[in-house]
């Protein structure tokens, strides 16, 4: 069963008790939440995924919710629940759903030590992954909305998952964070791509999710073996240019971005070093999504 | 010569060493510190002298060793890189100096 086929009451009650066990990639989270905005996005953004049966294993239990206070009518905030604990500081209650995807997020990559991860975007073509490392403001979103909306497979937004065995990506498509002017450069790079009202006045600014294409939620359970990885540059002005990058401080800059590089070992070293070794690295510099997606589409069709 | 130039250096041991390289530039892990290191060529080039000898090596050992690939510095000026290489290796526990 998928989201899309619960009604909007099922989805509701779902969420309200015992809480919807929902699949992405390789996690079940149990995700409980009376709150409307919850509930709309995660109908918005959800539709296609699936839902685990109610007495199924799931890997994390959360909840989102208003405190059972005055402050649930004077400035409503609402705090994330993770079994029982609530590990982030409250946040205004329009921000709910994105509280939502900041604490899924954080139950990943503090807790999926089973994967290497890496801080990073990844999106596939022919079976073979691209990787945008970056840190917030590099442009890494809005170049893998941009990918994702032009042919390429979302594997994922934020957080890059590879297989310990075979060091190939295991996906975790999910909804992608856009921020503040790349909203509205997403809307119209590609206007059929679903977002969710932005909520302004996060500690990040303003923040839509855009929806994950059908086609990378369907096929969720396919890994890609990395093959470029590409380090974002969003410069206002600049010409787009792939300027090829050093394999050895490329490695750096990925074991720099990793969530849990220091966990594996020897075994996390090798490997990253295995996936330099077959990767090209470049450093893409960008002010206009259109010339970013044309020359990394460019990589692919050299390959 | 400086203080240096006496000692003997040795690696810390091989398996607590993994490294790669690309282009002339290394990536060096340490078991003991579980730091990943970015070497550059000469400092790379010295490690791998190290790692493949069968013994201790001073500096002026070293320096024999990449004579060709470091033909067009000055001598001193090698030795001294290397050198500086080697106080580096110590700081972040990937050689030491032998006790004689």
């Amino acid at each position: 069963m998928i989201v899309s086929e619960l009604s909007p009451e099922e989805l509701a009650s779902r969420l309200a008790s015992p809480g919807l066990r929902l699949r992405t990639g390789p996690v079940v989270t149990r995700i409980q939440s009376r709150l409307t905005s919850v509930v709309q996005g995660v109908a918005l953004h959800y539709a296609h995924y699936a839902v685990e049966g109610e007495g199924s294993f799931a890997d994390f239990r959360v909840r989102v919710a208003s405190p059972h206070s005055l402050r649930r009518w004077l400035k409503p905030q609402v705090y994330f629940h993770f079994d029982g604990a609530s590990p982030f500081l409250p946040l205004p209650a329009n921000q709910a759903f994105a509280m939502l995807e900041w604490g899924l997020n954080w139950c990943v990559s503090n807790h999926c030590h089973q994967y290497l991860i890496i801080h990073a975007a990844a999106v596939e073509r022919s079976g073979l992954a691209l990787l945008l490392p970056g840190p917030p403001g590099s442009g890494k979103s809005t170049l893998c909305a941009g990918l994702a909306s032009r042919g390429w497979r979302l594997l994922c937004d934020e957080l890059t998952l590879l297989d310990l065995a075979t060091g190939s990506v295991v996906p975790l498509p999910r909804p992608i964070s856009l921020k503040n002017e790349s909203i509205d450069v997403i809307r119209r790079f590609a206007p059929e791509a679903r977002l969710n009202p932005p909520v302004h006045d996060t500690v990040k600014g303003s923040v839509a999710h855009m929806k994950a294409p059908e086609q990378s939620v369907i096929r969720g359970a396919e890994p890609a073996r990395p093959r470029w990885v590409v380090l974002p540059r969003f410069e206002r002005g600049a010409t787009v240019s792939l300027e090829q990058q050093s394999r050895a401080r490329t490695f750096m800059r990925l074991a720099e971005n990793a969530f849990n590089y220091d966990v594996h070992g020897r075994r996390g070293f090798e490997l990253l070093a295995n996936l330099i070794a077959t990767s090209d690295c470049f450093e893409c510099r960008f002010s206009l999504l259109e010339d970013a997606v044309e020359a990394l589409d460019g990589l692919a069709r050299r390959t | 010569m400086s203080s240096l130039s006496a000692l003997r250096w040795r690696t810390t041991p091989i398996d607590a060493i993994a490294w790669r390289e690309w282009d002339g530039e290394y990536v060096v892990r340490s078991e003991r510190s579980g730091n990943t290191h970015l070497l550059g060529p000469l400092a790379g080039r010295v490690l791998q002298v190290l790692l493949d000898a069968s013994s201790a090596l001073n500096s002026d050992d070293i320096a024999a060793e990449l004579s060709d690939e470091l033909a067009a510095t000055d001598a001193a000026e090698r030795k001294a890189a290397i050198e500086a290489a080697l106080s580096e290796f110590k700081r972040l526990g990937l050689a030491e100096p032998v006790q004689e």
